[in-house]
């Protein structure tokens, strides 16, 4: 291992830039002749299109293309294909593209976008999952039997887009044990608004029979095929080009905006621009999902959780999503991080009138931690045992068998918890007490390394550079920019700074999942590792013959390759490549990366999941201490800490700073940032004047502690470490509000007028999940007894 | 519809002139100060006017005169941030320099102006509105044939109904030797507009009595109001933070909260004793201006 | 309609409806997109520019009421190959920047801050910053290495 590279606070390169706002993102492209567009979106929730006329927008000032569904016959998704990219048929959502236009300038589009004359017969819209749930109810999708199923083992149904269960071990019996308590806890979760700073945009062009997209994206290659299969192309013919990105958080995680520009730039034969406005933002990002969740778990006296069941509703909009693929998470962040002697759970996609919700960092793992560990507490209460002794005793361990049977490896939270005992006590001392309540709160967390496939390719330059070819995308976190080439140079005994990294372009670079689900550092790291080991053989043979030495007794460090044992015998790096590119040709590497599918559920226990086991998972313990003002409702966050498991620390700086940008964006879902949808079925948060992200007077400076060894087969031992800081932060916080009030507290965000309801009269009551059957069965489509039974013996 | 490539801005050379251009434009042709309120006409789905004539290049808008007895002239166009720099060494307008300084955040404090901030009916959550309504401020009207002065209360009822070529030209503070303060409820630590304000200004007598009081309130109703009720519940007693808190939450069923997509209308109602406390609190170490 | 501006200490005239955004014109019809233009309506401070050594929204401020005003955006801190204002130096040195759309508009936030008054208290530092959203830092760094410049205690002043 290179000391010069790896755990190195290595500053970043493209920090310069962005600092004296040179930096060129997508938003800031512009090309002469460009056209800019404007969606006309639907005014209803629901409703069947009568007509779309478009001849009197057709002639207004500046209008050089107009697109509408007859364009873009095709339809995608991730587990289901049932998103069209314009409404067609019926409109399902408020602010749905209906159809989009090109002009000179973006207030001639927008005008000419409102000129189209749109005439929809609406249907009463199912603004909640209770309202889709209800017997009888309107199917959102009448044609969902024909959609093309692109991932086989759901079960749907009507409005349930999609199901995925979880059964293991004979629950009805532990349920029915007499030695048992038995606790039943609800809760609600709000959507969140990934509020990148920098929309969703897109600059397009129409090139010798190809699209070129310029996009804000975290996933070029989802882009190029979706782009594709929308309109009803070869995926060959896009092609994707990724600069600078200013945030994602997952909100570009699928295709969005590329298609309209697409059309458009085809239609007019001019570069088209579409920068959805903030507005367009917070009315139709693919948001956090709001869930809703019950728990019942079966308790000894002295801590073993001897069952637990659950259900858990995803409203997944209008379209299914990647919630589809995200009802397999719930397996592992509400029935995760302890031991269970038995365990059922069934995780419903639900089909709203309302804007599709979408995957954001560490996507249900917030909502699902913060039921699960408010309901530990709850369970503590009811048994009279310490909270935090209760989870040192249960968390998952070595050789522990996970919701679905997968064995987990290694002693991992255990230990975590024993390091935040000692974080909390080497941190600076509480402010007195001034009359608010106060609560503390520990918890811990559970999540996954998004694995899936990468590609790479090094190419060792003459000059003794190194040039890294990925699709990997640079969102803000640093890892395609700094991390990445890092682990690269690490692989060929060069600088960090020698190694030059090309921006995203599916043109140059091989197939990627895309830049989420903290795969990057895991996934493009161990595909440029490979990729940076295959070069490394190529020079290390060419110097072998320079220097009169077998390859094996070489040496490659410090830009020199060296005999071992005779450090007078060396050469640069930049000497080999040079000789290289005379005799046998430029040096270059390629390697890719696939999930190992070493993590295996117990076969039966999961259906419809996506992921079943983990191959990489990665834990989090975090404590946190609150001030709640009685009379206000308003949280102060007094101390937050944080102890994270990383694998391997590449960067342990850039770590640090992801977990402060977390943690804060977590504080946000937790306690400010609320969604609500109004009755015409719109998102009523149409800004920042009411959509309220944290500000600097919000926050503390978070503690943390990063924890290193835990297994993982990523590069090095590596871990993803941007997503699981947000994912304990509103259990956390729920967890200490309720300390703090002594109030069952059921849903987040916890925002002043909700905690202050609270604290009055409980005035938004209990949550109401009677739109769930009080028997787990009843919740479940197919044959449930048949799985119970089986389940009974595994 | 006018669209923003068609809208125009006239930039007039004296007051006279906007008055003159306001009123032969008739409906057609607004007052921009600011202009922070009226950029964002669009993104709340309002017409734009089809000329605006700028006020706030026009120094005579732009001073804040300090007469000798303590009275102030605001000039319209004075900026909260301007505002706040003017007051900041004058012990008895605390309120209204806490209230200029907290406003939205420090970019928009140094656009947003005072007159904007009057004026702008649609606009419930303005801190100007109740710390100048519990100073007794008058608003200056200017009109091309001469300027009125009218009670800033007035002034509330009168302001979606101006006639063209009326403009607010100057805010009037009287003197006073009073203990001010305002409470203002952002949700956020900072950076958002308040669901609730208490405004608060108190005339203490010699022997430590209240000898007249004044609370504003506002962000809780459409439109900020004073609190006579609780007035009359101040005067003639010691500053007490507690007592006044007790007698607010007595007498707080006289607001009817409005609805917001921010906060409901119960949450503003309910927070007002904590904000006359905390109000009450802030100016019970002040001196008065003696 | 013809606007005279002065961006940066030039002259330059560009054809605008009056009405139209400053942060608008700057981007599109100066090329000037290091300000950004992220929500539209004041609360992020994406858009803050200099107006006369004051910050200003520049989403809200109308084009035609700049012109006579002496403009400065964020690409003039550290302009050709100049190193980079201290303020700029501390965000690098802290590790401050990730996705880096806010700080170009907390830059000349902080700028207009040490214009007005020199030697800020840590509590204005934080009160400048309060209109500035930042998604993905969580805040922590940009106060140090802002409170770094600012603040004479810190400094060592």
């Amino acid at each position: 291992m290179s000391p010069t590279a790896i755990r190195a606070d290595l500053p970043r390169r493209d920090a310069e830039d962005k600092l004296r706002g040179r930096t060129r993102y997508a938003v800031d492209s512009s090309r002469p002749g460009m056209l800019h567009a404007a969606l006309r979106r639907a005014d209803v929730a629901a409703g069947r299109i009568v007509r779309i006329d478009t001849t009197q927008a057709q002639a207004m000032p500046g209008v050089r293309a107009i697109v509408g569904a007859e364009e873009a016959p095709g339809r995608y998704g991730v587990g289901i294909a049932d998103h069209p990219l314009f409404a067609t048929g019926e409109i399902r959502y408020h602010g749905e593209p209906l159809v989009a236009v090109a002009a000179e300038t973006l207030e001639q589009a927008r005008a000419a976008a409102a000129a189209v004359v749109v005439e929809v017969e609406p249907y009463d819209a199912h603004l909640s999952m209770a309202d889709a749930l209800a017997a009888e109810a309107r199917e959102v999708h009448p044609g969902w039997r024909d959609y093309e199923v692109l991932h086989e083992g759901g079960q749907r149904e009507g409005n349930i887009a999609w199901e995925a269960s979880v059964v293991r071990g004979d629950t009805d019996a532990a349920f029915a044990r007499d030695d048992v308590v038995i606790v039943t806890s609800e809760f609600t979760a709000g959507r969140q608004n990934q509020a990148a700073l920098e929309p969703r945009v897109c600059v397009a062009s129409y090139e010798d029979g190809r699209f070129v997209l310029e996009t804000s994206t975290q996933v070029p290659w989802s882009v190029r095929n979706n782009t594709a299969t929308l309109l009803g192309i070869s995926p060959s013919a896009v092609r994707v080009v990724v600069p600078a990105v200013g945030g994602g958080f997952g909100g570009k995680f699928e295709v969005s905006c590329e298609p309209f520009a697409a059309l458009l730039a085809r239609a007019s034969g001019r570069p088209v621009r579409v920068a959805y406005s903030r507005e367009e933002e917070m009315l139709t990002s693919v948001a956090r999902e709001n869930a809703e969740i019950r728990i019942r778990s079966a308790v000894t006296r002295d801590g073993e959780i001897v069952a637990r069941e659950a259900v858990v509703l995803l409203d997944c909009g209008a379209y299914g999503g990647e919630q589809i693929f995200l009802t397999s998470m719930t397996a592992h962040t509400l029935c995760g991080n302890y031991q269970l002697g038995s365990v059922r759970l069934v995780s419903r996609a639900v089909y709203t009138n309302t804007a599709p919700t979408g995957p954001m960092r560490a996507c249900n793992g917030p909502s699902a931690t913060f039921a699960l560990e408010r309901h530990t507490d709850e369970i503590c209460a009811a048994i009279g045992m310490d909270r935090f002794a209760f989870r040192r005793r249960n968390v998952l361990g070595d050789g522990d068998l996970g919701s679905t049977g997968q064995v987990f490896q290694g002693d991992v939270l255990g230990p975590m918890l024993d390091r935040m005992v000692a974080l909390r006590e080497a941190g600076p001392e509480l402010p007195p007490a001034d009359g608010r309540l106060r609560g503390t709160s520990t918890v811990v967390g559970m999540w996954a390394v998004g694995v899936g496939p990468s590609a790479a390719t090094v190419n060792v330059n003459a000059d003794g550079s190194v040039t890294l070819i990925t699709s990997g995308v640079e969102i803000g976190s640093g890892s395609t920019i700094q991390a990445i080439p890092q682990i690269v140079a690490d692989t060929l005994g060069v600088r960090a700074e020698d190694v030059v990294v090309k921006a995203a372009d599916t043109d140059a670079a091989g197939y990627d999942v895309g830049v989420g689900g903290g795969r990057t550092t895991v996934s493009l790291g161990a595909a440029g590792t490979a990729a940076g080991l295959d070069a490394r053989r190529k020079l290390l043979d060419v110097a072998a013959d320079m220097l009169e030495a077998a390859p094996e007794d070489l040496l490659l460090a410090d830009g020199h390759v060296s005999v071992v044992g005779d450090p007078d015998q060396r050469l640069t790096v930049a000497a080999v490549a040079a000789h290289a590119q005379d005799r046998v040709g430029p040096i270059s590497g390629s390697g890719s990366f696939a999930s190992r599918r070493e993590a295996t559920a117990i076969p039966g226990c999961a259906a419809g999941h996506m992921v079943d086991a983990l191959d990489i998972p990665i834990f989090a313990v975090h404590e946190c201490d609150v001030a709640v003002d009685p009379e206000t409702g308003h949280v102060e966050v007094l101390a937050y800490r944080v102890v994270q498991d990383v694998g391997i620390a590449i960067n342990p700086r850039a770590i640090a700073g992801q977990i402060q940008g977390g943690v804060v964006q977590g504080l946000g879902y937790a306690l400010h940032e609320e969604i609500t949808i109004g009755e015409d079925g719109q998102i009523r948060q149409r800004g920042f004047e009411s959509y309220r992200p944290p500000l600097v007077k919000d926050v503390v400076t978070v503690h943390s502690d990063l924890y290193e060894g835990a297994p993982s087969y990523g590069p090095l031992g590596a871990k993803g470490t941007g997503e699981i800081p947000i994912l304990p932060v509103p259990a956390a916080i729920a967890c200490a509000v309720a300390d703090a009030t002594g109030q069952q507290v059921q849903r987040i965000p916890l925002t002043p007028p909700r905690v202050l309801g609270l604290l009055l009269d409980d005035i938004e009551g209990p949550v109401d999940l009677t739109h769930l059957a009080s028997d787990w069965r009843g919740n479940v489509l197919g044959d449930v007894e048949a799985r119970l039974a089986a389940a009974a013996s595994y | 519809m006018v669209a923003v490539a068609e809208a125009e801005l006239y930039l007039p050379s004296s007051l006279q002139d906007a008055l003159r251009v306001l009123a032969d434009g008739g409906g057609a042709a607004v007052p921009l100060a600011g202009a922070t309120w009226a950029m964002r006409a669009v993104l709340r789905g309002e017409e734009l006017a089809a000329r605006y004539v700028a006020l706030s290049g026009l120094d005579e808008l732009r001073t804040v005169e300090v007469a000798a007895d303590g009275s102030l002239a605001i000039g319209a166009c004075v900026t909260h941030a301007r505002l706040g720099e003017a007051v900041a060494d004058q012990p008895n307008l605390r309120g209204l320099h806490d209230a200029a300084t907290k406003a939205a955040n420090a970019a928009v404090r140094e656009a947003a102006t005072v007159g904007g901030n009057l004026s702008v009916a649609a606009f419930p959550a303005a801190d100007l509105v109740p710390a100048l309504l519990c100073l007794d401020a008058e608003v200056e009207l200017a009109r091309p044939d001469g300027n009125e002065r009218v009670s800033l209360e007035r002034f509330l009822q009168l302001r979606s109904e101006l006639a063209p070529g009326t403009v607010l030209a100057r805010v009037h503070v009287p003197a006073g030797r009073l203990r001010t303060a305002h409470a203002r409820l952002p949700l956020r630590v900072a950076g958002d507009y308040p669901v609730a304000i208490v405004s608060v200004a108190l005339d203490v007598a010699a022997d430590g009595t209240v000898a007249r009081a004044a609370v504003a309130v506002g962000s809780v109703e459409a439109v900020a109001r004073r609190w006579p009720e609780l007035e009359a519940e101040l005067v003639g007693k010691p500053v007490g933070a507690e007592a006044a808190a007790v007698a607010a939450k007595a007498l707080s069923a006289t607001f009817h909260g409005r609805e917001g997509i921010e906060a409901p209308g119960w949450y503003r109602v309910s927070v007002l004793p904590t904000l006359v406390r905390r109000a009450l609190t802030a100016l019970s170490g002040q001196e008065g201006n003696q | 309609m013809t606007i005279e501006l002065t961006v940066n200490g030039e002259t330059r005239t560009v054809t605008a409806a009056p009405l139209t955004p400053l942060a608008e014109v700057l981007r599109e019809e100066l090329y000037l997109t290091g300000t950004k233009q992220a929500c539209g309506e004041g609360f992020c401070g994406s858009c803050t520019v200099l107006l006369d050594d004051a910050a200003a929204p520049s989403c809200l401020t109308p084009v035609g009421m700049a012109a006579g005003k002496a403009v400065r955006t964020i690409e003039s801190l550290a302009p050709g190959m100049s190193e980079l204002s201290p303020l700029q130096q501390a965000m690098k040195d802290a590790d401050a920047v990730q996705c880096g759309m806010c700080f170009p508009g907390i830059l000349m936030g902080l700028t207009a801050l040490l214009a007005r008054q020199p030697e800020p208290t840590e509590d204005d530092v934080r009160t400048a910053l309060s209109g500035h959203l930042c998604r993905c830092t969580g805040y922590a760094r940009i106060v140090d290495a802002a409170l770094s410049v600012c603040v004479p205690a810190e400094r060592g002043v």
